[in-house]
């Protein structure tokens, strides 16, 4: 293909961006044109395509290539890159620092926008970098594709009032309209925090049950002052805590599996039948006797009496059923 | 169409440039090989790359405008003449919210190692792109606690050392000790995962962190066989799985999610048919205890009998 006369575009784009960056004033096409031989030759259409095209790729990757008046009387338009837009401010990272931003960018999938900018973070780093980052991803991706986490994000910070099809954890579904203030991630799913615009209140939605992407639907509303986003989002229903505590007894061979169950669990004492007592947070006693029955018959309700009865009370039932 | 496919590749390699070119020139004599691993390029294209900046520069273009490369003997990378490319472009908004995005999720993971200097790094981010870049309210929150051994497998799978673990598998309830070769230990869904070979076995197991009760090191090396890590499947399917058909009602809706299945229909009234695949169906039954009448079996009907004898004998615990 002769289109470049022997020079790479490659080549070509380095000149131009480098040319527009310290330009003093805008540079019209026919400037440029005198000044980069690549942009010459006698075919003045097919430069100005080739021009055209370089545009479109330094657009795409985020050049902020500007036009402006060549003088004070507006007559004439030409071409600059703002030196101020363009660089990346100065961040001195130390080399724990970009490592850990490093580590946090990898991911399983080959190449993700978070890693591309965390590359563009590492000439700021002093000294050795990246020495032993060799251990692979630290975290599968979320449950939902990045990108949605990005539009949600996008939303919140923006103040912006979306729509989009949600599932609840019940399995309803419906249209939510909502004024987005905040994304949360915890306990390894992303919510968007909001205002329901139907139901005038404060709710938080897993980015997991949407059934369509998220769609800008105007300006949203600002959250009250003080406004936290992580309030709204309640641990999952196998997460309990609480003041209160209840005990309950373990067969030896299942105490790593409660205590993965429930965090915060403390070990009381060990029985002279070998089964240790735990004492469990205990908000919700419905909620506790419904999750000691998935032990069988490995643990034991001990004490309050109330959850004791609870238990004994579903189990009678699982045999009548 | 040759044309577009050329110029996309083109605007790859300009993007990468114009990263690469401002580290290589803060930190001069880095050599080829660390900066083709660090951006992740292949040495070859990067040499080819850096040898096209060495005809770039700025007008008027004479010998002494052009941007000088020097690749030394040893490798290294020397780049003068580019003090317009001494710093690299502005992330884009989208760049700089998924690298956020990102180290939250990391953050709002128990036990993930040099979270003070990721915490300390997230705020340089935030304070130099500004609140444009990045916006109010995204925001994690650490949900439970790292498991007790974490470190320790972490340690011993980065030295590809052979390991006794003490080990209780959910589905079974049953604890055992098990020699394996630890490969990756990842997090995911809020649960750290340890990917092994389990020599006894001769085969490829997922472990719960938090389930491992105890760490022994043993004094043998394994070669890794490329086990993969973060990003796998959770679980995988066998040949011998149970289909355990389930009707679930609202409030056992979480299920479906929760665990794998191998298929979810919705019906009309509320409720959900799940199938989970299942190598014993000792777990599923003290599940069905635990949801009690909010779920249902459907098939197979063994499990109901086998729901009951548990129940049995948990009550019998009770004395009653």
């Amino acid at each position: 293909m002769p289109v470049d006369e022997g020079m790479e575009p490659l080549e070509r784009l380095l000149n131009l961006v480098g040319l527009l960056l310290e330009t003093e004033h805008p540079m019209t096409f026919e400037e440029i044109r005198g000044t980069l031989p690549a942009y010459g030759g006698d075919n003045l259409d097919s430069a100005k395509r080739k021009f055209e095209r370089d545009k479109d790729i330094l657009r795409e990757y985020g050049v902020p290539l500007e036009m402006a008046a060549t003088d004070v009387w507006d007559v004439e338009h030409g071409y600059t890159i703002p030196k101020d837009r363009y660089y990346l401010p100065e961040i001195a990272f130390t080399p724990e620092e970009v490592t850990a931003l490093f580590v946090a960018a990898q991911s399983a999938s080959e190449e993700t926008v978070a890693a591309r900018g965390v590359r563009k973070l590492l000439y700021g780093a002093e000294g050795g970098v990246l020495a032993g980052v060799e251990s692979g991803p630290l975290v599968a991706g979320s449950d939902t594709r990045s990108a949605r986490v990005v539009a949600a994000a996008d939303a919140a910070s923006a103040r912006r009032r979306v729509r989009f099809g949600y599932r609840t954890s019940q399995g309803a579904v419906s249209d939510r309209v909502v004024d987005a203030y905040g994304v949360v991630f915890r306990g390894g799913h992303w919510y968007l925090v909001g205002r329901d615009e139907e139901r005038n209140a404060v709710r938080a939605f897993r980015l997991s049950r949407y059934t369509t992407e998220i769609e800008d639907v105007g300006d949203g509303s600002a959250p009250a002052a003080g406004f936290r986003a992580i309030d709204h989002v309640e641990a999952g229903p196998w997460q309990l805590s609480a003041e209160d505590r209840a005990l309950v007894a373990t067969a030896p061979g299942t105490v790593v599996l409660v205590e993965s169950t429930f965090p915060g669990v403390v070990r009381e004492r060990t029985r002279d039948d070998g089964w240790v007592v735990l004492a469990v947070p205990a908000a919700d006693e419905q909620a506790l006797a419904a999750m000691l029955l998935q032990f069988g018959a490995d643990v034991e309700a001990l004490e309050p009496a109330t959850l004791r009865d609870e238990v004994i009370r579903r189990l009678r039932a699982s045999m009548d059923a | 169409m040759p044309e577009r496919r050329r110029s996309a590749t083109t605007a790859e390699r300009l993007g990468r440039m114009l990263v690469i070119v401002p580290y290589l020139v803060q930190h001069p004599g880095t050599s080829l090989e660390s900066a083709s691993g660090i951006f992740d390029v292949p040495r070859d294209q990067l040499r080819r790359d850096l040898d096209l900046l060495f005809m770039s520069g700025l007008p008027p273009y004479g010998p002494g405008d052009l941007i000088d490369v020097d690749i030394d003997e040893d490798g290294g990378v020397w780049i003068s003449m580019a003090d317009h490319f001494a710093r690299p472009l502005r992330l884009t908004r989208p760049e700089a919210l998924a690298v956020y995005l990102r180290a939250t999720e990391l953050l709002a993971t128990p036990g993930i190692p040099d979270a003070p200097a990721l915490a300390s790094a997230l705020g340089k981010l935030r304070d130099a792109l500004g609140p444009e870049a990045l916006g109010d309210g995204i925001e994690g929150a650490i949900a439970g606690i790292a498991p007790p051994h974490l470190d320790a497998l972490r340690a011993v799978a980065a030295e590809h050392r052979r390991i006794r673990i003490e080990y209780t598998a959910a589905s079974t309830g049953e604890r055992s000790v098990r020699e394996i070769e630890p490969e990756a230990v990842f997090a995911s869904a809020g649960h750290w995962y340890v990917v092994a070979w389990d020599v006894a076995a001769d085969g490829e197991r997922l472990f719960r962190a938090d389930r491992v009760a105890a760490v022994e090191a043993t004094s043998e090396r394994f070669e890794p066989r490329g086990l993969e890590g973060a990003g796998r499947q959770l679980y995988t399917p066998g040949d011998h799985d149970l289909a355990v058909r389930l009707l679930l009602r609202p409030a056992a809706r979480w299920v479906a999610e929760y665990y794998v299945t191998a298929d979810v229909v919705a019906r009309a009234d509320g409720t959900v048919e799940a199938t989970l695949p299942a190598r014993q169906t000792g777990w599923v039954a003290k599940l069905l205890l635990r949801l009690g009448p909010d779920a249902e079996v459907l098939d197979p009907p063994e499990l109901r009998a086998e729901i009951a004898e548990i129940a049995a004998a948990a009550l019998e615990r009770y004395g009653r």
